[in-house]
């Protein structure tokens, strides 16, 4: 071989790169083959017409190298198939014994790792093994006797309940019981009393204009009879002076057909009784009043 | 390298390669110019022709000339072997048989 004339090649950078690929390759390259693949190479190198198809070429060797290695042992037999047994045999030729360290440093906390799960898994599974076998003993079934259980009392649950009053622009009160939790949230008392309802003047109602006469409902065999009496019909009438119930007799007459007619003279008033007024206006309202049934001589 | 006869693993690319050494079974070809008539990269084209020298169907020898007088380094060239010829008749025969079958 000719390495003069290989390193006169005209290079710039990235044929110098490529020429240091090439080398750094071929020397990863297995022992027997590593100064023919590098002649070899650097021949093929300097065909390539382009500076950027040289980098590609350098860069192809680099690859070539790691595949030559894995199927060429360091002997130069061929390795069948690239199986992990080659690999590894291929690899710790090129790393030595630094990466054998490294390697078994990992595998050596790998191992630890699983060592420390596994005595962990079987620790805990002692334990519960333990725990779980100790109380299974045969003991006879008794039925206990109903007068010494203990009345299950419900446990009461307490829950956090507001009671929201509507709120206002003065300050809210807030009382807590402790006990229960239970909050309750209202106006203080008023700070003004309140004012005094207003009097209300009330005018009781009454028989009114057009109410029956008396006389045209006296009975006639009460008057054959020579029955009198004043008895006391409660009705109850409208704003408008219409009975809003059937009239009944507070106070009898001393007669039954006495009171009859009463009764009869006061359904007959509905429509003209005078309603009760409010401050002027007139309102439903109940009340009482006497009917004098008399015989003129 | 070893030259007891090993069964090869067929690849498209080793196909090609192949195929350039079969247009002309007596010429020796080196890698350059193997990469000049099938395209295959670096990185594939030299485990190839290692594997196919390591098998039988390749024999290598450098190139018989003066460095300093041709002005350029010398090169590996590769040539087949009468096994390979033969193998690689075979492998196309089969591939044909397979194809027009």
């Amino acid at each position: 071989m000719n390495q003069r004339n290989v390193q006169s090649v005209p290079a710039g950078w990235m044929d110098g790169l490529g020429q240091r690929l090439i080398r750094h390759a071929a020397r990863r390259a297995p022992e027997s083959l590593s100064q023919r693949l590098q002649e070899e190479w650097l021949a093929d190198w300097t065909v390539r017409t382009s500076a950027m198809s040289r980098l590609r070429f350098a860069l192809g060797c680099c690859w070539a190298t790691r595949v030559i290695a894995l199927e060429f042992q360091p002997s130069g037999v061929l390795v069948a198939s690239p199986a992990v047994a080659g690999k590894w045999v291929s690899v710790l030729s090129q790393h030595g014994a630094g990466y054998f360290s490294r390697r078994s440093g990992t595998l050596f906390i790998v191992t630890s790792l699983h060592a420390l799960l596994f005595y962990g898994l079987i620790t805990t599974v002692t334990h519960i093994h333990v725990s779980a076998t100790d109380p299974l003993q045969n003991r006879p079934l008794t039925h206990p006797d109903p007068q010494t259980l203990p009345i299950p009392v419900a446990k009461p649950s307490l829950t956090h309940v507001a009671i929201h009053v509507p709120p206002i622009d003065q300050e809210l009160w807030r009382e807590t019981d402790q006990g229960t939790g239970v909050t309750i949230i209202s106006e203080p008392p008023p700070l003004i009393p309140p004012s005094p309802p207003q009097p209300v003047k009330q005018v009781l109602g009454g028989p009114g204009a057009g109410f029956p006469n008396t006389d045209d409902f006296y009975p006639p065999q009460s008057r054959r009879l020579d029955e009198q009496g004043i008895g006391t019909v409660q009705v109850c009438v409208d704003a408008n002076g219409r009975l809003t119930a059937d009239p009944r007799m507070l106070q009898g007459t001393g007669s039954a057909r006495l009171d009859d007619g009463a009764l009869k003279l006061a359904r007959a008033g509905s429509g003209h009784y005078r309603a009760t007024t409010e401050n002027g206006r007139p309102v439903n309202s109940c009340y009482a009043f006497r009917v004098r049934f008399q015989l003129t001589p | 390298m070893g030259k007891k006869e090993r069964d090869v693993r067929m690849s498209l690319q080793t196909l090609k390669v192949l195929e350039a050494f079969l247009e002309s079974p007596t010429e020796q070809l080196s890698g350059a110019d193997v990469h000049l008539r099938c395209g295959i990269a670096s990185g594939t084209l030299y485990p190839i022709l290692l594997r196919l020298e390591s098998a039988g169907w390749f024999v290598s020898q450098w190139e018989s000339i003066d460095p300093s007088s041709v002005g350029r380094p010398r090169r590996r060239l590769y040539r087949l072997t009468s096994t390979g010829l033969r193998r690689a008749g075979e492998v196309f025969a089969s591939f044909n048989r397979g194809v027009l079958a």
